[in-house]
């Protein structure tokens, strides 16, 4: 599957878009009674608001122009009556629409979070994370300033407006379509002019995901920027952003302003046809003078909603272009799936994992793994050695299969890596990555990071599993042991020290497989020398397999693989092992 | 009508409105001259304001007339002379006018305001490039990351909203208010009460909801946390099968994203019926009233009709007015950070020598401090042009933060760092750096080309760059990409291993030519062979480089010149390999740590 957000084919693009648009009105299914409620108090509101105009009018009619005062008075009392209510049923409708569009939201952000959490790793490598996030934070928000301010407008002024126009033809036919016609040029306008208005936007959305981008690649690395003196570097990368973003702005900008002063023309159009046609239609005695006042009224009714649905209408443009690129992300799928057969067929024999025939290719790359086949006993430990760049640390990612293999089987005790579901697999093979990462919070939070059993326990009953596991010296090198601060960016810690925690959280799990991948390839060797020991001291049946340049953390390996150009061999001794690499095999 | 009042809540997003947390009440803003801050910006734009004035202020005077002119039509009828051209004519010449100048407005409205965006964004960005190190890091790239995006955007706001919206609301205002006087004072008075009425009404609840925006955004930036970090952490949470963790997290977040949202709800709900009834009143007292001046003849239908046009026009702007309160204030909060920014001392000015480096390096007495904490103690430390010195120590000792110091991204608490006997802010620092080769313990790979990752410094050149890569072991891997060294690498270098990383990181540094070259922990993803040879290719193809290497492993660094060893922030021992051996116990433990496998390496 093509992950990469920003080269998506135009197939892909618009079978998306459409799917997604239907899983939403799915998603929203439980609001129906919401939404019905609401419906009711809008259509009531702008039934009260739309009538009083025509009471106006008969008041003019029947008693302004006659003198009745008492008349008037009584038609008074009504409208009274009438605003009264409508006092009560504009509450009700902007506290149920409004409720809607908060719970829509709710719901839309937890399932594009739900869905992020189901891709697979693949997916983070292809796209940027400054992409993502900008995805995830910005597009959302303008997906809920529409949902949290416009819809309410957007559903009242569409009732209030189909009501006016019905009111404008019922009162007379012909008036009334002549007062409509401008709006019928309004929506071919509308119509013509919105893919346009759309495609402006995503083009903004777009440079403003491109600008954050940039900016928090520079900043995180403006280390790299001041020793080499790029500064012009990052002026000049962000100057290009910035005036990209400018123009895409400016373009946008003025897509979704161009509504509104053509919308008032047409209306002044209205104003002026319903004027100048309905003092005609007074002469022919068709029609009366205080209907027009009406009239007039009703056609400010229907072109006031108009106008503000220009407004809305680009604010939906824009929520448009967000949502496009947010169901881009919906519409990915993990193609690390769970398989359901052979569930039970587990083999009790002493080999824990096994390659059969592996072959792994990364998404428009070369093969890095070549056909292998490895077989990892229990209770064993393994080293993987080899020149950079060949293929260690894929093969360790495949044994905790954040890939699939592009062919062959990776077996888990016997079966099929793919049959066993996240939490079954997760439990039993621990991963120690390259890079670490730590949450902002501290050292507890990171070391109880996903792990269920310890989660709950003291400070005191942690310290003792630390001590368990025989790393209460590893704990002591934080200044304030289990509640020393940590921050998922800058440099409240060391290299090192992250790569401590790593280990420490990777431990407590205490998984069946424990995958090192350089894991104290910053730590000095005197606190590596623990490390080892730790290693040693996890319970017999741990199978570890440890990845590292530095030959004196996998001497007490019991087997070791030399990895070289997607190839696996089997070294025999350390010294074999050595050879091989001081020949500096490469068979490419 | 009333539908006019629906305008307010469409035209105007809360959001934008609200989005950034004020230091300032309402009260502060009004008085300007508090807080000139924020006006000082249309300095620069004040020709485009003024005519954005003069529009705005054109339109709306039109827009004023419109119900006059029909007010007469309807008159002129009644009264038996009605012609319909003039009317036909001067309305249609009027409308028009206004669809132009609404229009040309929108257009210089829009230029403006993205103009002064793009110039914020490049003084601060200027202003950014400048800084030092740790500068960077006080400041706080994800606040500088808001300032540049957020706060921008509000000062957008600002500039092409503020200043006309209030000019043609209050224009409006007292131009409904003569028009309505003019015609029949005393209906006018009764009328024009609404001002006040929705005006406090307005003012209380806005005033409740700026502060439930602003906690609301907390929730929010706390929702992005949680976001930005399981992008990020995005590997270490399938190994640990965290998802349901992270979503249990994100849910919390998001409830409350919705509680908050559901409490303003509450509070609109509550505001927008009661203005419209409060506009209804108006309306009602136009009818009752004005029907009886025109029953009694004091006053035509066709003004009684204007009336309520006029009506119609005073709501909305009354409601503008709280709104641009608002957003002056939220865009002088805005202002004031990037001006915090933007006046911060220039950093120590570089200096002006631009002497070839020789590579001498004396540290006297150098002592860092991380807020209280101190990092590095007294340090003294001499290194001789040409010599290989190499820094152990244990994690946490700050041998990556003696580096950093040396090359000038952080400054010592006290101590002098000196290069050939010059202070190392009296060089100039575009000559300096290109002298000073260093290489990051974490691999840093920007997204763009190999060739540009590596010709990163301009001073690299084809030949050196070609040297550097041959250098750095690097040829093969290039050559046998489909794409050579225009290969783009990704963001997080996920395509790269991370010894290939580390290699371009070497090879980078190589390419400036360096007199100094600064290794941190650079074998530590590299093989023991690749390392060797990569190191010795060092030696050979660049004579005469004053090496200073951060390493965990001895037997590299045993024919150095000098060894440093560092432990909590201080020398515990130099010297030469063979002298530690017999003089410090604790490099002797290191040994030690190391020596099982010296029999392996030849």
């Amino acid at each position: 599957m093509n992950y990469n957000l920003n080269e998506l084919s135009a197939q892909q693009q618009k079978t998306s878009a459409y799917a997604s648009v239907k899983k939403l009105f799915v998603l929203i299914t439980t609001e129906k009674r919401n939404i019905i409620l609401a419906f009711t108090a809008i259509i009531v509101n702008s039934i009260l608001l739309l009538l009083s105009p025509l009471l106006i009018g008969h008041a003019v009619d029947a008693y302004i122009s006659k003198g009745n005062y008492h008349g008037l008075l009584s038609v008074s009392a009504i409208l009274l009556c009438m605003y009264l209510l409508a006092l009560i049923t504009g509450y009700a409708q902007t506290k149920l629409m409004g409720g809607v569009g908060q719970r829509t939201l709710f719901i839309l952000r937890n399932a594009l979070f739900n869905k992020l959490q189901l891709l697979p790793i693949a997916f983070f490598n292809e796209n940027k994370a400054g992409d993502l996030i900008s995805r995830l934070n910005n597009d959302t928000d303008k997906i809920s300033q529409f949902f949290s301010q416009s819809l309410i407008q957007f559903m009242g002024n569409l009732v209030t407006m189909i009501g006016a126009g019905v009111f404008l033809l019922i009162i007379n036919i012909k008036l009334g379509s002549a007062a409509l016609a401008p709006a019928l040029l309004i929506l071919i306008f509308t119509l013509a002019l919105s893919p346009w208005v759309k495609r402006k936007n995503a083009r903004n959305l777009k440079t403003v995901g491109g600008m954050s981008a940039e900016i928090q690649e520079s900043l995180n690395n403006f280390r790299v920027i001041v020793a080499f003196n790029r500064r012009d570097y990052f002026r000049k990368r962000f100057t290009q952003a910035n005036n990209d973003n400018y123009q895409t702005a400016i373009g946008a900008s003025i897509a979704n302003n161009i509504f509104l002063p053509v919308y008032s023309l047409f209306y002044s159009a209205a104003q002026l046809v319903v004027l100048s046609f309905g003092i005609y239609l007074i002469a022919s005695g068709e029609f009366s003078i205080g209907l027009l006042v009406s009239y007039l009224a009703y056609t400010t009714n229907f072109y006031n909603p108009l106008r503000q649905l220009a407004t809305l209408w680009s604010n939906f443009q824009v929520a448009m272009a967000g949502w496009d690129r947010i169901s881009q992300i919906l519409s990915m799928e993990s193609n690390l799936t769970d398989l359901h057969e052979n569930a039970n067929l587990t083999s009790r024999s002493a080999t824990v994992l096994s390659f059969r025939d592996v072959c792994f290719a990364y998404p428009n790359g070369h093969e890095i793994l070549h056909h292998i086949n490895l077989d990892l006993e229990a209770g064993k430990t393994y080293a993987l050695v080899g020149p950079t760049g060949g293929g260690k640390t894929t093969t360790a990612s495949l044994i905790a299969r954040l890939y699939d293999p592009t062919e062959g089987t990776v077996l888990l005790n016997g079966r099929d890596i793919r049959t066993y579901n996240a939490d079954e697999r997760t439990k039993k093979i621990g991963f120690i990555l390259q890079e670490p990462f730590l949450f902002t919070g501290t050292v507890r939070d990171n070391l109880l990071y996903g792990n269920e059993q310890l989660l709950k326990s003291t400070n005191e009953e942690l310290e003792a599993e630390v001590k368990n596991a025989h790393m209460e010296k590893l704990l002591s090198i934080f200044e304030r042991g289990l509640d020393t601060p940590v921050s998922s960016s800058g440099d409240s810690l060391s290299l090192g020290q992250k790569q401590l925690i790593a280990f420490m959280r990777a431990v407590l799990r205490d998984p069946e497989i424990l995958i090192l991948d350089e894991a104290s390839a910053n730590i000095d060797t005197v606190t590596e020398q623990l490390l080892s020991e730790i290693l040693d001291q996890l319970p017999e049946t741990t199978t570890r397999v440890i990845i590292a340049h530095r030959l004196n953390t996998i001497e007490k390996a019991d087997e070791i693989f030399f990895v070289n150009s997607g190839n696996i061999i089997r070294a025999g001794s350390l010294d074999d092992a050595v050879n091989m690499l001081m020949q500096g095999k490469r068979a490419s | 009508m009333q539908k006019e009042m629906r305008l307010t809540i469409a035209n105007c997003h809360f959001k934008n409105i609200f989005v950034i947390p004020m230091s300032k009440s309402p009260q502060d803003i009004k008085i300007e001259k508090k807080s000139p801050g924020i006006f000082t910006i249309l300095k620069s734009y004040r020709y485009l304001i003024i005519l954005l004035v003069f529009l705005a202020l054109l339109s709306n005077g039109l827009n004023l007339l419109l119900p006059k002119i029909i007010a007469d039509g309807i008159d002129a009828y009644t009264q038996g002379h009605f012609n319909y051209k003039p009317i036909i004519a001067e309305f249609s010449i009027a409308a028009l006018l206004v669809f132009v100048f609404t229009y040309l407005q929108t257009l210089i409205q829009t230029y403006t305001s993205e103009r002064a965006a793009r110039d914020i964004r490049t003084r601060l960005t200027e202003k950014i490039s400048y800084f030092n190190y740790s500068d960077l890091e006080r400041a706080n790239p994800s606040k500088l990351l808001t300032y540049l995006t957020a706060d921008v955007d509000s000062i957008k706001l600002f500039v092409s909203q503020a200043v006309v919206s209030i000019s043609s609301s209050v224009f409006v205002i007292i131009g409904a208010s003569i028009l309505m006087l003019n015609i029949n004072w005393k209906l006018a008075l009764c009328v024009m009460a609404i001002i006040p009425v929705i005006g406090i009404a307005f003012f209380i609840i806005i005033k409740k909801v700026r502060t439930l925006f602003k906690r609301s955004r907390e929730v929010i930036d706390w929702l992005n946390k949680v976001i930005n970090e399981s992008i990020l952490g995005a590997s270490l949470i399938r190994v640990v099968n965290a998802q349901q963790l992270e979503y249990g997290k994100f849910l919390d977040a998001n409830t409350r994203a919705k509680s908050f949202g559901f409490s303003i709800l509450r509070l609109f709900a509550g505001l927008i019926p009661v203005i419209v009834f409060t506009a209804n009143m108006a309306a009602l007292t136009i009818l009752v009233l004005g029907g009886h001046y025109v029953i009694v003849g004091s006053m035509s239908l066709g003004n009684f009709s204007a009336f309520n046009s006029y009506l119609a026009m005073l709501i909305f702007p009354i409601l503008v007015i709280g709104f641009m309160s608002n957003i002056i204030a939220q865009s002088t909060a805005s202002y004031e950070r990037i001006n915090d920014v933007l006046n911060a001392p220039d950093a120590a000015s570089t200096g002006t020598i631009e002497a070839q480096l020789k590579g001498n390096v004396r540290l006297t007495d150098v002592t860092l401090k991380y807020g209280q904490k101190p990092v590095l103690k007294n340090i003294s430390l001499d290194i001789h042009s040409g010599s290989r010195i190499a820094i152990i120590g244990p994690t946490t000792a700050g041998k990556t933060q003696l580096l950093y110091l040396l090359t000038g991204l952080v400054k010592p608490a006290s101590g002098s760092i000196k290069f050939d006997g010059y202070a190392i802010d009296v060089y100039d620092q575009e000559s300096f750096y290109s002298q000073i080769g260093f290489v990051f313990q974490d691999s840093i790979v920007f997204n763009m080309s190999i060739r540009e990752n590596i010709g990163f410094s301009e001073t690299a050149t084809d030949n050196s760059l070609k040297k550097a890569i041959e250098t750095a072991e690097l040829k093969d891997f290039i050559d046998n990409l489909p794409d050579g060294l225009n290969t783009i690498v990704s963001e997080r270098g996920s395509s790269l291993s991370g010894g290939q990383k580390q290699r371009i990181m070497l090879a980078r540094a190589l390419a400036v030519n360096p007199q100094i070259l600064l290794l941190d922990d650079f074998t530590a993803r590299i093989d023991q062979n690749t390392e060797r040879k990569i190191l010795k290719n060092v030696q050979n193809n660049y004579p005469g480089l004053t090496l200073i290497s951060v390493t965990q492993k001895i037997s590299a660094v045993e024919q150095y010149d000098q060894i440093v060893l560092l432990t909590d922030g201080e020398i515990v021992a130099t010297g030469k390999h063979d002298e530690l051996m017999k003089t410090s116990t604790d490099y002797i433990q290191i040994f030690n740590s190391q020596r099982s496998t010296t029999n392996y390496e030849l």
